[in-house]
């Protein structure tokens, strides 16, 4: 057998192997394109027709984008979500950080105990934790007024019921429901760290403060990374507790991206600018998440590896 | 061998015969955030009375679920037979999936079937149609009345009596307060509650006045809805409604402490009256209603006189146009809204009849009856409780909630509202 005709066969099977491992990737491929491709394209699209009164549509351009960035709850919402990712991302990593690492580091017997308990919120329903905050936050027959009682204070309104306090009282228990799952995100980053190192810095004269924010904290850049951009994306993302909690109320004064485009697109029924919202978050989530993998790098697994 | 294929041909009949039967069997789908239980006997009592029609009831919360599955469902061509609806906004949603259903309701009830439905339901069946279109699309159900109620145990054991005049009510309240209990419960976090109590404030001013400002008549900047706004402030200045309503909801927080007999007064409807009907353990106060009656509210200027009833229908139900392809949906729904499937809900005490000559019947106290019999002969002269345009209703909403904060003036406030129905009116 000749060497050219043997280097053509190798190529052939190659590329029949190749062809076969494409097919590998189809079902994925096909999940993509119908659930999250074709709908995002028939948003797009939505976004540039309006209602017309006989319930037809009629394309309009760009107006459902002008008449959003034109409405002042926009902005009200943009502001709202400023605070919220500004606020919620580095308190949740900063109390899951300090969680895990006392978990990790000082408890023994009841690690599994802690683990659970502050990961707790994290699996309990949006639901449930609206109502018991809601009960919370009520002044007069209210839970949090049961005990502040005891020490002369009265709570006069309830801080999701003021527009100047509702949004804060909202991030609140935001960042009560999901720093369990930073928790969680740095007890996997700590687990992973290589004990040689961290024996090498004991021997240099590293201990606890020092330990940790020189040696710990920038061996768990990965997770902080994973979690900063998680936490974006989750704030663009943000409704149910708002839903639940204060419809956005009072007086649109907690509204999120997710609340406004639910009023827009189902309670008035104006699909097309619930359409140009939903566009606008899309490009601001894909804007926020290039900066983040450009500006930080892609390394984003806990454990900090990068594949060879 | 014989024995083996004997039993296997005798398997195979019973099957096919009941693939036959189950063939032969029509189904109608229906969805609706009416009350599962309620709807089950309804469902249960059409298909006694239909045995050949088999009813497949999907339940959905109200928001964001339901609205959010028609919505859906609309948009591919997969909505249900029949869906629950309500009237004004909705309905006209939903226009163009839906059938009007003028032609069979005429054969089923007569030429005359309107009049039997109250003037105020009718009213709204229409409401939000474009000029000239008197097509029905919803076929309401049950109706309803708002009120304030107020726990008459907790009112006699304080000596107070149900309110008359806006004096009477501040001191009930004060009285309440004074006591430990939560004066007036307002689930202010609620759009739809706060609505209900603008209604009842403007409608006292100058009865049909909002209705005249939804359709461009009067101007929502009107001294007499200025007036109301004020008057809505002043039940959050003056201690009638609890400290923090804003933050409050009226369902399920309010309901269950108003039911536990830890609330003096709350502005809900004749849809109280089921709460009695709900699986026990119930408190003393729910019992057969025993701890509650109503009122209607007290005037809150010199000069007014109480609100006068307002309402209309509570739900109501569309025939879609994949409905109408199927003759069976137009039966459940005739028999859901004026037959067999209503006289269960009513027994059930869910609300009242919107077809007259209605009434509950079954195991209901005097007390019940005798406050059903008032709802009843006030539904007839209502004030509309409904809004055409989600817009409009959205803004007032807004409104509101700011006033109550205190972060607007009444009149800007009411100005935000007319922008709102001025630009609802343009696009009609």
């Amino acid at each position: 057998m000749r060497a050219g005709s043997v280097t053509t066969a190798v190529e052939r099977r190659s590329a029949s192997r190749a062809s076969r491992l494409y097919l590998f990737a189809l079902p994925a491929t096909l999940l993509f394109v119908v659930f999250i491709a074709y709908p995002i394209v028939w948003v797009a699209g939505q976004s540039f027709y309006a209602g017309t009164a006989d319930r037809g549509t009629v394309f309009a351009g760009l107006a459902n984008y002008t008449t959003v960035l034109s409405d002042p709850t926009f902005w009200t919402v943009v502001r709202n979500m400023f605070l919220w990712g500004i606020i919620t991302i580095p308190v949740q990593m900063l109390i899951g950080g300090l969680l895990a690492y006392f978990i990790e580091r000082h408890t023994h017997a009841l690690r599994g105990f802690f683990r659970t308990m502050f990961f707790l919120p994290v699996v309990t329903s949006v639901s449930v934790i609206s109502l018991v905050w809601v009960q919370i936050y009520a002044p007069y027959y209210g839970i949090a007024q049961e005990y502040l009682k005891h020490i002369g204070i009265v709570m006069m309104t309830s801080p999701i019921g003021d527009p100047k306090t509702a949004i804060y009282a909202l991030i609140v228990v935001n960042i009560w429901q999901w720093t369990g799952f930073s928790m969680l995100m740095y007890i996997a980053g700590i687990a992973n760290l290589p004990n040689e190192v961290l024996d090498a810095a004991r021997i240099d004269g590293a201990r606890g403060w020092r330990l940790a924010v020189h040696v710990i904290v920038p061996m768990l850049a990965p997770a902080t990374k994973s979690l900063l951009l998680l936490g974006v994306i989750g704030t663009l993302q943000t409704f149910p507790i708002v839903h639940l909690m204060t419809g956005g109320g009072p007086n649109r004064a907690s509204e999120v991206f997710g609340t406004f485009i639910f009023k827009q697109s189902f309670v008035l029924g104006d699909t097309g600018s619930g359409a140009a919202l939903s566009v606008i978050v899309l490009v601001i989530a894909l804007v926020l998440s290039l900066i983040q993998i450009a500006v930080l790098g892609a390394r984003l697994s806990p454990a900090g590896k990068q594949d060879p | 061998m014989r024995k083996i294929l004997f039993l296997a041909t005798t398997i195979l009949a019973a099957a096919l015969s009941a693939a036959s039967a189950n063939a032969e069997q029509k189904e109608v789908t229906v969805w609706s955030w009416f009350v599962q239980s309620t709807m089950a006997k309804s469902i249960a009592a059409f298909e006694k009375a239909h045995p050949d029609i088999k009813v497949k009831y999907t339940y959905y919360n109200y928001s964001p679920e339901y609205i959010t599955a028609l919505k859906a469902a609309a948009a591919s061509g997969s909505l249900p037979d029949v869906i629950g609806l309500q009237p004004g906004s909705l309905t006209q949603q939903y226009r163009e999936n839906l059938e009007a259903v003028n032609e069979r309701a005429a054969k089923q009830w007569g030429d005359k079937w309107a009049e039997k439905v109250f003037p105020v339901n009718r009213k709204q069946m229409l409401m939000g149609n474009p000029k000239g279109n008197e097509n029905y699309y919803i076929i309401p159900q049950e109706s309803q009345v708002l009120c304030i109620w107020y726990n008459r145990k907790i009112f006699e054991k304080l000596n107070l009596s149900a309110p008359k005049t806006y004096d009477e009510l501040k001191a009930a309240a004060k009285a309440l307060t004074d006591n430990g209990y939560i004066p007036m419960f307002q689930g202010a976090a609620d759009g739809w509650q706060n609505e209900n109590v603008f209604l009842m404030l403007a409608n006292q001013f100058s009865p049909g006045i909002v209705d005249k400002a939804q359709a461009g008549e009067s101007p929502w900047t009107a001294p007499e809805l200025v007036a109301a706004m004020k008057a809505w402030k002043g039940l959050f200045d003056d201690g009638i409604f609890q400290q923090g309503a804003l933050g409050a909801h009226a369902y399920p927080t309010g309901a269950q402490l108003f039911a536990q007999g830890k609330v003096g007064m709350m502005a809900l409807g004749s849809w109280w009256m089921q709460e009695s009907k709900f699986p026990p353990p119930l408190s003393e106060f729910v019992q057969n209603m025993d701890g509650f009656d109503f009122f209607y509210l007290p005037p809150v200027k010199d000069g007014n006189s109480a609100s006068p009833p307002v309402g209309g229908i509570d739900i109501g139900y569309g025939l879609t146009k994949n409905g109408g392809k199927n003759p069976e949906a137009w039966t459940f729904l005739a028999e859901l809204t004026n037959g067999v499937g209503l006289q269960e809900a009513l027994n059930d005490l869910n609300d009242l009849p919107a077809f007259e000559g209605n009434s509950p019947k079954g195991d209901i106290t005097d007390h019940v009856k005798e406050m059903s019999a008032r709802f009843m002969a006030d539904l007839p002269k209502a004030e509309n409780q409904r809004f055409a345009s989600p817009a409009v209703a959205e803004a007032l909403d807004n409104a509101l909630a700011g006033v109550a904060a205190g972060s607007i003036e009444p009149e800007a406030a009411l100005a935000a509202v007319q922008a709102a129905n001025e630009k609802a009116l343009a696009a009609k």
